[in-house]
């Protein structure tokens, strides 16, 4: 795995470093850790928002001395500072819950391969039953049992993916298990855990870790999703989603600003995340190698 | 024989992914918390008020028994009454499926043969702009979010030229006993947008899949052996290398029906089509709970059962599967 990645850094100095989507991913990145620097407004603070200026046009001048560079939505928050504040929520919660889906399909989908038998059973049968039903009905089914709420949001997003994590780690870990380092460390008589974890897991992670990266633009996506349809994140701390789902009724009525902009802000970064986690899985794909 | 064994086999498989999910959603409704505080109020509730519910619920039975309580009315269809409508939910549900129907077919209709055009097409011509503008512009059209496209949809479609309504079923004709929007000029207006906005990821994704068929089967012996024989290309890609790439096409077809009962959601309450997606926010909203599980039940219970008709259906279609069993 060392070696893979860094051969992949290797390469990547011959190749373009700096395509599009990578500026674009490293701005949005950059744009969300400084978003409290940079925004002209704080969104969640009420005494910064002067509610007789909602709906304001783009360019329109604000009470708090500074232009509305895109307009106000319904409540008078300014669109850039939301979709500041807004792209901070999408990223933490996509990354956060692609992070935590990661380790627990890896572990599963590992002990999986490793104990066999029911274990073995239990565990696949599960994760097959999850990816025969499409992602966004097992995010649904998930946020209804578990309420609202931005940590309900991140487990839900969790439910809906560790198990595309757990079917490849256990496909790659079989062929691992069989492996006679394997056999020396059973030998050795290492505690399970130590086995699992220190031996077979960074072992059979290689072609599931490639995944990370477009996983994550997959959980911003249904992130999104999930706050349009009211079910996400509080409207008070709007994610880029509910952002957009804030100004739909807007939208109807003329005010486009309110819903467009954010939407556009969301559609590049999910593009972005994307493009650049396509390249990166490219680039980390053993198979890609010989050439 | 052979035959039967595999269509028992899948449909046995089918049967135990359905008792699965059943066990794990009935795990998951008791495990959000005390049903008999959906009944009673928890500040004035006595005692005895809270024992009455417990026993009425059926609580108070062993928990194997409760399960089996659940199931027969999962099968039997008995869900509850609506809080909201005062209907019973599964009847309410149903009475809503046929505008989801009409949405997932009509937009079924077009993806299907749009997308497979497309597929040969580029495959024919691997490379070309044309190629490259599709597999581009398909790898967008599968990475943006359902609700995003339909927001655009509606903007361009119905607020910029004001072409077409922005939401609503419009005038329904009665067929069969139904309500149905495509027998009507207005009500075939209001299908264009949401629609489109099931078709566009499913035209990507039954391009690509069709492309790559394509190109497979055209570099095969069989093709050249056509060209050889002077036919002539349109009739190699339509007699030959269409029938040869269908399997795949027919399976993904079917399995994105189910796929696009989930969708539906989205582009229903975007659309205020009333299908069963809509009625699913609404009722999570209006924490309408009984409307809320026989939705979600139903919505599982039909892509299962459409995944395993897929797979039987494939084993029909394609000689090889049918053949070795």
């Amino acid at each position: 795995m060392k070696a893979l990645i860094l051969s992949a850094l290797k390469k990547r100095r011959h190749g373009p470093a700096l395509s599009a989507p990578r500026v674009l991913l490293a701005t949005y990145i950059l744009l969300a850790v400084a978003a409290p620097l940079i925004a002209p407004q704080n969104p969640y603070d009420p005494l910064q928002i002067y509610g007789w200026e909602a709906s304001s046009p783009p360019g329109a001048a604000g009470g708090g001395g500074y232009l509305y560079l895109l307009g106000t939505d319904g409540l008078g928050r300014d669109i850039v500072s939301t979709i500041l504040y807004g792209l901070r929520i999408s990223l933490v919660v996509s990354i956060t819950s692609s992070a935590a889906a990661a380790l627990i399909g890896l572990t599963a989908g590992v002990s999986a391969a490793y104990f066999g038998k029911w274990v073995d059973v239990a565990i696949m049968r599960l994760v097959d039953l999850q990816l025969s039903l499409p992602t966004i009905l097992v995010a649904l089914i998930a946020i209804v049992t578990l309420g609202p709420g931005i940590d309900r949001i991140i487990l839900a997003l969790i439910i809906a993916q560790w198990a595309t994590y757990a079917r490849i780690a256990r496909g790659v870990a079989l062929s691992e298990v069989g492996k006679p380092y394997m056999d020396a460390a059973r030998l050795m008589r290492l505690p399970t855990r130590r086995i699992i974890f220190r031996h077979l897991l960074p072992n059979s992670i290689a072609p599931a870790i490639t995944l990370i990266p477009i996983e994550i633009g997959h959980a911003v996506a249904l992130e999104a999703t999930l706050s349009f349809l009211g079910l996400g994140v509080p409207i008070d701390k709007p994610s880029l989603g509910s952002a957009v789902a804030n100004g739909f009724q807007y939208l109807l009525t003329g005010q486009y600003w309110i819903s467009l902009f954010p939407g556009l802000a969301l559609f590049g970064l999910i593009a972005s995340i994307n493009l650049v986690g396509e390249d990166v899985r490219r680039k980390l794909d053993p198979r890609n190698h010989a050439q | 024989m052979g035959m039967i064994s595999a269509v028992l086999g899948r449909l046995s498989q089918a049967f135990l992914l359905l008792v699965a999910m059943s066990v794990i959603g009935f795990i998951g409704i008791h495990s959000v918390g005390n049903p008999v505080f959906n009944v009673v109020n928890i500040e004035t509730a006595t005692p005895e008020d809270i024992r009455g519910a417990t026993i009425a619920l059926g609580l108070d039975q062993p928990i194997w028994h409760q399960y089996v309580v659940f199931v027969d009315n999962v099968v039997r269809g008995n869900f509850g009454t609506s809080y909201i409508y005062h209907l019973p939910a599964f009847e309410l549900l149903m009475s809503k499926l046929p505008a989801t129907l009409e949405l997932a077919s009509i937009a079924m209709l077009i993806a299907a043969p749009l997308g497979t055009a497309l597929g040969l097409v580029a495959g024919r011509r691997i490379g070309t702009l044309f190629d490259r503008t599709l597999l581009q512009a398909s790898v967008s059209a599968l990475s943006i979010p359902s609700f995003w496209l339909a927001m655009m949809l509606i903007l361009v479609g119905a607020l910029l030229t004001g072409w077409f309504p922005s939401g609503g079923r419009g005038t329904t004709a009665h067929l069969l006993g139904q309500d149905w929007s495509f027998l009507t000029a207005n009500g075939l207006w209001h299908l264009v947008l949401p629609a489109m906005a099931l078709a566009i990821p499913n035209i990507a994704l039954i391009a690509r899949l069709s492309r790559s068929g394509t190109i497979e089967v055209e570099s095969l012996d069989f093709t050249r052996f056509c060209r050889a024989k002077g036919l002539s290309s349109r009739r190699i890609l339509f007699r030959h290398t269409l029938p040869n790439i269908s399997v795949p096409i027919v399976t993904i077809i079917g399995l994105q029906f189910g796929g696009m009962l989930a969708f539906a959601v989205v582009v229903e309450s975007i659309f205020s089509w009333p299908g069963v997606g809509k009625l699913l926010i609404d009722s999570i909203q209006l924490l309408d709970r009984p409307v809320v599980m026989a939705t979600l039940t139903f919505v599982a219970v039909a892509f299962v059962l459409l995944n395993a008709l897929v797979d039987l259906f494939y084993a029909v279609l394609d000689p090889r599967v049918r053949l070795s069993s």
